[in-house]
């Protein structure tokens, strides 16, 4: 199986404070994997530096092979993301919004007029689809957020806590998405829900203090430490969160 | 997909987002409130127009170089407002450079300042038809210069987008180092007798001094104590090199800063 994320002695410096400490990750093509830590663990930094929104101080990530600080563009026309509470530009529809995102990445006419229908109704925001998204609730911007990083159908899936600022129902339809596309793409995300974690992804990453405490099936994990939570417990006790 | 057909999406895109913003349309109604200023204004005081048809169209002028410095209030949170509210997150993981997105930007703001200009020299130029008949070439000299110079302005506002946090600290400083900082500097350049041509504002000043030098503005005439030169207008090709000077430079420098921004 080709790898289609790689973590390759990533550090990350910020001024004088450690993020990252040489961390390592091999993640394979439609493989998902759940990046869980404390606050400050690293995993937005990571993230961060697989989008092209942060460089390493030393060390080097790859998406489907391509070096993301060598080459940006073309590392990033293989991904979708979503990172932090994404905002929009208020004075936009989600469906000009959608249209600007997917232009820049190549999509044009009927191509993309027929996705963003697509995936505005996965989202659940065909009621919005023309209304500035200045009158946006933070949970409806985080299902346009998942719309966007879906537009292009890429093969890889970058998610930084996701799920934030959903209502429970959407929480669960974002769960569903998810495990669905999950099942032909690459999805790494960083989330503090083990639950959402354990039913999205087979794989977990643990980290804290920008370093690798274990990357395991969570299966074995769980029968390790009889549970994910007490996995993630005893491996980061020491923190200081 | 080439980079300039990027260009292309970034620009109309991002002026699209002009159109839809209302300080867009405040600046244009204070251009134009100032140019109805004088037009009104001076027969309602009496006054009546000016014999002296490069005087009106001096004072007429003021407007759209007014809506010039106007601009920054939109092109100033062009780049810091990426960062700031984190729309940034959602642009900037798209396969695009950093470099086009910012030429974008930069190209959509001219966009609207210089339909903001057009638009404010029609009024001038149908307005000296109606009061004078005719028109004088200097305000074709005029509206170019006032084109440049809101080229150079957007440069000095997009630098200080790349290097400020917030987009109102860079609208601040944009304002407050074209209307203050040189405009001080200025004085003193002149009170001690020293070239003062490579200051901003001082070439701006060319856009209503091609007229006529500052003098046109004093229906008496030029005061006899006021030693010579001192009401000269600013050396026109002089003020077309500093204009240029401001607008590559700073642009250039906005470019290279934005594309080793990182966003934390």
């Amino acid at each position: 199986m080709r790898e289609a994320i790689v973590i390759d002695n990533l550090s990350k410096y910020y001024n004088r404070f450690l993020a990252l400490d040489n961390l390592c990750l091999r993640i394979e093509e439609k493989e998902n994997v759940g990046l869980l830590g404390p606050n400050g663990a690293g995993k937005s930094t990571t993230l961060k530096i697989l989008c092209g929104l942060l460089r390493p101080s030393s060390g080097a990530a790859y998406i489907d092979g391509i070096n993301v600080v060598e080459r940006p563009e073309q590392a990033l026309s293989r991904i979708g993301t979503i990172v932090e509470t994404p905002e929009f530009y208020p004075f936009l529809t989600p469906e000009e919004t959608l249209s600007y995102l997917g232009k820049l990445r190549g999509m044009r006419g009927e191509e993309l007029r027929r996705r963003i229908e697509e995936v505005i109704r996965l989202v659940r925001l065909e009621e919005w689809h023309a209304v500035m998204i200045e009158k946006f609730s933070r949970g409806m911007k985080q299902r346009l957020a998942l719309a966007q990083a879906l537009l292009h159908d890429p093969p890889v899936l970058i998610l930084d806590e996701p799920a934030l600022g959903l209502d429970p129902r959407g929480v669960v339809e974002f769960r569903e998405i998810i495990e669905g596309v999950g099942k032909e793409k690459t999805v790494f995300f960083a989330s503090h829900q083990l639950v959402e974690v354990a039913q999205i992804c087979k794989k977990v990453a643990i980290i804290d203090r920008g370093r690798l405490l274990a990357y395991d099936d969570i299966a074995q994990l769980e029968r390790k430490y009889h549970s994910l939570e007490r996995a993630y417990l005893e491996l980061t006790g020491d923190s200081h969160e | 997909m080439s980079e300039f057909e990027k260009l292309k999406v970034v620009t109309g895109y991002e002026f699209l987002k002009h159109r839809r913003r209302k300080r867009l349309y405040w600046i244009l109604g204070a251009a134009i409130a100032a140019e109805l200023a004088v037009l009104i204004g001076l027969p309602a005081l009496g006054e009546g127009y000016p014999d002296n048809i490069m005087r009106m169209a001096a004072l007429l002028s003021i407007g759209p170089s007014f809506a010039t410095i106007g601009a920054v209030f939109f092109a100033g949170d062009a780049i810091a407002g990426e960062f700031e509210r984190k729309t940034g997150y959602i642009l900037f993981p798209n396969p695009v450079r950093r470099t086009t997105l910012v030429m974008g930007k930069y190209l959509a703001c001219c966009i609207a300042v210089i339909l903001l200009i057009i638009l404010g020299y029609a009024i001038v130029c149908i307005s000296l038809l109606a009061i004078y008949g005719h028109i004088p070439i200097e305000t074709a000299k005029s509206f170019g210069l006032c084109l440049l110079f809101a080229g150079s302005v957007l440069s000095v506002t997009f630098l200080f987008s790349s290097v400020s946090k917030g987009a109102m600290g860079a609208t601040v400083i944009t304002l407050v180092f074209i209307m203050v900082i040189t405009s001080v500097l200025d004085g003193v350049l002149t009170m001690a007798d020293q070239p003062s041509w490579f200051l901003l504002s001082k070439a701006g000043d060319s856009i209503v001094t091609v007229y006529g030098g500052y003098e046109i503005f004093l229906p008496g005439g030029m005061p006899h104590d006021l030693p010579a030169g001192v009401l000269e207008g600013p050396d026109i090709n002089l003020s077309i090199l500093a204009m240029v000077i401001y607008l590559v430079a700073c642009f250039l420098l906005s470019l290279w800063i934005t594309k080793g921004k990182q966003l934390a």
